[in-house]
């Protein structure tokens, strides 16, 4: 039996005897495991898929529909449970209480796990919504928020109000903060029109599967490109660095034994994150059709977030003064070092990238990616590993770890597979982007064809491949020795009673502060008291009016960069020949995003010479004001489309590439075979123009005439490819297969701009 | 007349200018006020992590 007290004598009242729930956190411990390995893995085959495009072997996990499986598999499920280990096991321990509620736990854990297996049911079935770390589609995205907020949420707060100590310490405000901008994100960026329901309401049934999970956002084109990346930044600022500074801030100073180097610098690192990080989010849009303000406000707070970030690394670090001859024994704080620096160098990188100029050389390459991995890699996965190893001899009751020698081992494979990776990515990433906007003397493009900055970036994907490989190997070492420890457990974990006294409901502050100051006038006097900061200590007892003073501070500055994107006119102009997509089109789009092509193929030509020069004229903000959802895209591992039906409109050569695109040499494409097999749903268009037509698109007869309007335009698309000299066999039926539909839906990509407005009226009067 | 000419007219691209400005003082505000925090009182809160140790380590092998 423990006892711990920490609190003034005035604060005392009767001791209370309470265990802690090591069982959930076991349960979390594992999760985070099994799922690290599984998102590692899947990265592996993504990376040799990259090298060698024959491993696309089957539709189902060809890179298009897993690339969305692996981001989400490495940040919800290992990242996403790493996060709740710590948060179980840190909370109750800082709190002096058990969880509130230990069916809430439970229920949070199990509904968790259901989510990452939907996950990764639906992703490979190609039911997405396309945008990046938001891919699953809305049933899914019901689920998240009634277990994240509804069961966390409620069980973690409560807990909180539940507590025995009086004082939050600072890594229970960065769950906070995770908690709370986690949810308006996910509600925010989630705001869709369910087909289904739309159609069930309508016609009292559904059509397909397919249709009953499709969901349409409610913003189209620039608005939800702005939403999903304001939340995309947001994702890795509040899901991927807010709860593992939490993390940091408890389990470092465990780990090395002495408290955090400075916990003022520890609350400014947090209030800076919280009222800075969620402006950064356009900075991912630069040079796009996003309005230019909203864009330099992303980059202002970009670099702003600088001196914080490294404020927190610097404090991480300092934490070991005294300690550092630890490190070269303790592997746990050799994990957390090399996180700690991974943390300083993604955040000193991030803003580095946020800046224009930068932007527009690193934007659409390999250099974003690299980016991203030294950060979950490094900084994430290291400090997960961390925390695992100082756990696993506590929450297993073993006297130590199996093998201390193998734990080094993990640590130094994986140091070098996350270096192999990144070196060889970021030098592929710069390589493509100067070889996109280099020029010969005579004033054209040195590299015109796309293929040629493809080719060059092989042997890097090889390197690639094998450094993730290496760390994938590491981690099963890492999985062996806490299997390993685990057996070492005795046969009933011993569960120890502590003891504490419950807060008083009343708490005395306290006499309120006097001015320290003499002669000056009654503001300075003010201003005295407000720096004593009486109110703030208050602020830090209080965990409802600390989460609602993050909301405001998270929601005030959401609503003053996002709102006036919506609603003033001039951001979006409109263009009087930009049409709705026809109802085939909208078939084809469907099919390219359950596909998953934007994550590899661009939609968006930026306004710089070098992209205009390969693509055609830049894109403007109202050529995709019915996009539902936007295709922007965010990396160029293929060519951008944005004006594919301009340039390459030839349906007979879109016919061919798919089956095989090695008939462009060099290219690393899959294949689409299966889309010669598979028909069309027709059935399926018209509930979709409906519930667009719901959402504004002016779609006229195509609400109750789409399925006719889209076999004959499925018709015409089949006879040019008839008419023109393909070298693949034409297939039976060649009108209801799924390929017809998607080569009309890039036969129309930026032909809306050059049309004329004559050609505009005739068209709108043929489509109704 | 639809919301979103009222907007139009209302230009409120300032807005997001005046928020950066709100925003940067509230924060200097804080930062100004850690940094008056009594240091025996954060000390004590940094300590509240080391407070159950139970003296197993981590380099100590099992078996």
């Amino acid at each position: 039996m423990t006892l711990l007290q920490s609190q003034t004598p005035q604060q005392v009242s009767e001791l209370e005897s309470f265990t802690y729930d090591d069982a959930i956190v076991r349960k979390f411990f594992w999760a985070t495991l099994i799922w690290g390995l599984v998102a590692f893995l899947v990265g592996v085959i993504l990376a040799v898929q990259l090298a060698y495009p024959q491993a696309n072997l089957i539709p189902e996990i060809a890179f298009g529909r897993l690339r969305p499986l692996h981001t989400n598999a490495a940040i919800f499920a290992f990242a996403g449970n790493a996060i709740f280990t710590a948060v179980y096991y840190s909370t109750q321990r800082l709190c002096k209480c058990r969880m509130w509620s230990d069916k809430l736990s439970k229920l949070h854990f199990w509904g968790w796990q259901l989510i990452i297996v939907s996950a990764a049911i639906t992703l490979p079935l190609g039911i997405t919504q396309s945008k990046e770390y938001a891919e699953l589609e809305w049933p899914i995205d019901l689920a998240i928020a009634v277990v994240w907020l509804g069961l966390f949420g409620t069980n973690f707060l409560m807990t909180l109000v539940k507590r025995r100590e009086r004082h939050m310490y600072v890594a229970l405000w960065f769950y906070i903060a995770s908690l709370v901008a986690v949810t308006i994100l996910h509600v925010f960026n989630n705001i869709w029109i369910p087909v289904g329901v739309v159609e069930f309401l309508k016609t009292g049934e559904v059509s397909s599967v397919s249709n009953l999970m499709k969901s349409y956002p409610v913003y189209a084109g620039v608005q939800d490109a702005f939403m999903q990346w304001w939340y995309g930044h947001n994702a890795v600022a509040f899901f991927l660095t807010t709860p593992f500074l939490g993390l940091m801030y408890y389990f470092l100073p465990k780990a090395a034994k002495r408290p955090v180097f400075s916990y003022k610098l520890s609350i400014i690192h947090f209030w800076s994150l919280v009222f800075i990080y969620i402006w950064a989010g356009p900075h991912h849009l630069h040079y796009t059709a996003l309005p230019q303000w909203a864009s330099t406000l992303g980059m202002a707070f970009s670099l702003m977030l600088w001196m914080p970030s490294w404020g927190g690394m610097i404090n991480g670090l300092l934490t070991l003064r005294g300690a550092w001859h630890k490190v070269s024994t303790d592997p746990v704080l050799k994990f957390f070092v090399v996180g700690v620096t991974f943390y300083g160098m993604s955040t000193f990188e991030g803003p580095l990238l946020s800046v224009k100029t930068v932007n527009a050389l690193s934007h659409y390459t390999d250099w974003t990616i690299a980016h991203v991995h030294a950060g979950t890699l490094g900084w994430n996965s290291f400090m997960t590993f961390g925390m695992l190893y100082w756990l696993a001899p506590r929450l297993f009751q073993t006297k130590g770890i199996y093998s201390v020698k193998l734990v080094s081992l993990h640590f130094w494979m994986g140091t070098i597979g996350i270096l192999l990776y990144i070196i060889s990515i970021y030098t592929a990433g710069i390589t493509q982007g100067l070889m996109w906007r280099a020029f010969n003397e005579n004033g054209t493009l040195a590299f015109p064809e796309f293929i040629e900055t493809v080719t060059k970036l092989m042997p890097f994907y090889w390197i690639r491949a094998i450094g993730g490989t290496v760390f994938l190997a590491s981690s099963l070492i890492g999985a062996y020795t806490l299997f390993m420890t685990w057996r070492q457990r005795p046969a009933k974990y011993d569960v120890p009673t502590h003891q504490a006294p419950a807060l008083t409901k009343y708490y005395d502050d306290g006499p309120p502060p006097v001015s320290r100051l003499t002669s000056n006038a009654g503001i300075g006097h003010a201003g005295d008291r407000f720096l004593q900061g009486h109110w703030h200590r208050r602020w830090e007892r209080l965990p409802v009016r600390f989460t609602v003073w993050v909301v405001v501070a998270v929601s005030i500055a959401s609503i003053f960069e996002i709102i006036p994107t919506f609603l003033i006119k001039s951001n979006v102009p409109k263009i009087t020949t930009v049409l709705p997509y026809t109802p085939l089109e909208i078939a084809g789009r469907d099919i390219y995003i359950a596909e998953g092509c934007y994550n590899c193929h661009s939609q968006m030509i930026r306004p710089i010479f070098s992209e205009t020069e390969r693509y055609g004229d830049y894109t403007k903000p109202g050529e995709t004001i019915y996009d539902r959802p936007f295709q922007w895209g965010s990396r160029r591992i293929g060519p951008d489309l944005a004006r594919e039906g301009k340039t390459n409109p030839n349906a007979a050569w879109h016919y061919d590439h798919f089956y095989d695109p090695r008939t462009t040499k060099g290219s690393i494409m899959p294949s689409y075979k299966h889309l010669y097999e598979r028909d069309i749903n027709f059935a399926e268009i018209q509930p979709r123009i409906v519930s667009l037509a719901l959402l504004g698109t002016p779609y006229g007869d195509a609400v109750t005439n789409a399925e006719e309007m889209a076999r004959e335009q499925a018709r015409q698309v089949a006879d040019s490819i008839r008419e023109g000299s393909t070298v693949t066999e034409l297939v039976d039926n060649l009108e209801d297969k799924q390929v017809v539909a998607l080569i009309a839906y890039m036969q129309r990509l930026g032909t809306d701009l050059t049309r004329t407005p004559d050609e505009a009226a005739t068209e709108e009067g043929a489509s109704e | 007349m639809r919301l979103s000419d009222i907007m139009s007219f209302l230009d409120l691209h300032v807005w997001a200018e005046v928020a950066l400005v709100i925003f940067l003082a509230v924060f200097a505000l804080v930062v100004f006020r850690i940094l008056f925090a009594p240091r025996e009182v954060t000390k004590r809160i940094a300590s509240l992590p080391l407070q159950d140790d139970n003296g197993v380590s981590t380099l100590e092998e099992g078996e």
